[in-house]
């Protein structure tokens, strides 16, 4: 095998070399060069493969470091001041509209004893009510009104959680992509684990394109469920 | 069934509490205690005497489905009136909860009528 690739390539070596002829001597040498260079490629692409396989799989390692060290709890804070957010707003409406309940029963309350005295047809009486009431009601009215614009108000925590949510999904995006990337670099397969549909969990509110099998949209679906069933 | 029943509101969202807690008074319930969960909740309930238990399902501790089961195996609790107040809202876990013994079912987000309308139906009932 050595003998018939390389053996007349090796004569002309040697006898350019004997002869001391440096022209002949270079082209056995450059002809000798080009027959191993296929090879020689092969090899360098196959370790230069190796290579960046290592440093892709490096990168990827490294970034999925980074999402388990600092972006996924950096996300388990966010979403926690966004559940903070959210309470404290809720809090302040329903303390605004437990503020004017009162208020606008008040005046409901007083403009009902006004039309009684209004019904009774004696002026004097008439006069002293509504000299009571309208001041009164004007001072409710407007302290309904600020409340509602305080209301008004309290919903700009919407853009303030959506901007944080929108972060978290790009975050979980991330990691989706970095996951899919180590999946196909592995080359492994990947079981799908299959989540059992045990009725006695708790699965959290309805989400359109995600939540799977028969779903009551609305309370009359409930109502006619449950009647089926004798309740 | 009186006015002043005694109502027990179980929610681990403190606002869904204040919510149902607003909409009973203005039904004229003003009688109604709360609690964060299932476990926070039986010891109340077998404590003192409610006529009427609203629940959430998915709550941190003991969720809604075996507080209700809970209920139904105590003696002293067993015909107490149960209303589920949830976002679960798959059919197999409205059988579920049938099955458990609630008395009522609402999806969440709900309306001031329909929880009206099932507590006049189960407390109606448990008058009899």
């Amino acid at each position: 095998m050595l003998q018939r690739e390389y053996g007349a390539c090796v004569d002309a070596l040697s006898e350019a070399f004997h002869n001391a002829d440096e022209a002949a001597f270079f082209a056995a040498v450059d002809h000798i060069v080009h027959m191993r260079e296929p090879r020689m490629l092969g090899e360098i692409r196959r370790l230069t493969g190796g290579l960046q396989k290592a440093l892709e799989r490096f990168s990827i390692e490294s970034r999925l470091a980074d999402f388990a060290e600092h972006e996924i709890p950096g996300a388990r804070t966010r979403l926690l001041h966004v559940i903070n957010m959210t309470d404290a707003a809720a809090h302040r409406t329903l303390d605004l509209v437990e503020r004017s309940g009162p208020l606008a029963e008040r005046v409901a309350h007083e403009a009902a004893a006004v039309l009684a005295t209004l019904a009774a047809g004696e002026p004097e009486p008439l006069h002293v009510r509504l000299e009571q009431f309208l001041p009164a009601a004007r001072a409710d009215c407007e302290q309904i009104r600020r409340n509602l614009a305080e209301v008004l108000l309290a919903q700009g925590y919407q853009d303030l959680t959506g901007q944080i949510i929108r972060s978290v999904i790009k975050l979980v995006e991330e990691l989706e992509q970095t996951l899919g990337s180590l999946t196909r670099l592995s080359g492994d397969v990947v079981e799908h684990a299959t989540l059992g549909s045990d009725p006695a969990m708790a699965h959290g509110p309805v989400v359109p394109g995600v939540t799977q099998g028969e779903i009551a949209a609305q309370q009359t679906d409930v109502d006619e469920l449950l009647s089926g069933l004798g309740m | 069934m009186s006015k002043d029943c005694k109502f027990l509101v179980v929610d681990d969202f403190s606002t869904m509490r204040r919510i149902v807690k607003n909409l009973l008074h203005d039904l004229g319930y003003p009688n109604v205690r709360e609690a964060d969960d299932g476990e926070t909740a039986l010891p109340l309930l077998r404590a003192e005497d409610f006529d009427c238990l609203i629940t959430d399902w998915n709550m941190p501790g003991m969720p809604g489905l075996d507080l209700i089961k809970a209920v139904r195996a105590d003696a002293r609790l067993a015909k107490l009136p149960v209303l589920m107040l949830t976002a679960e809202a798959k059919r197999e876990q409205i059988i579920e909860a049938a099955q458990a013994g609630v008395n009522g079912y609402i999806i969440k987000p709900f309306t001031a009528e329909t929880l009206k309308e099932k507590l006049d139906k189960i407390l109606g009932t448990a008058a009899k």
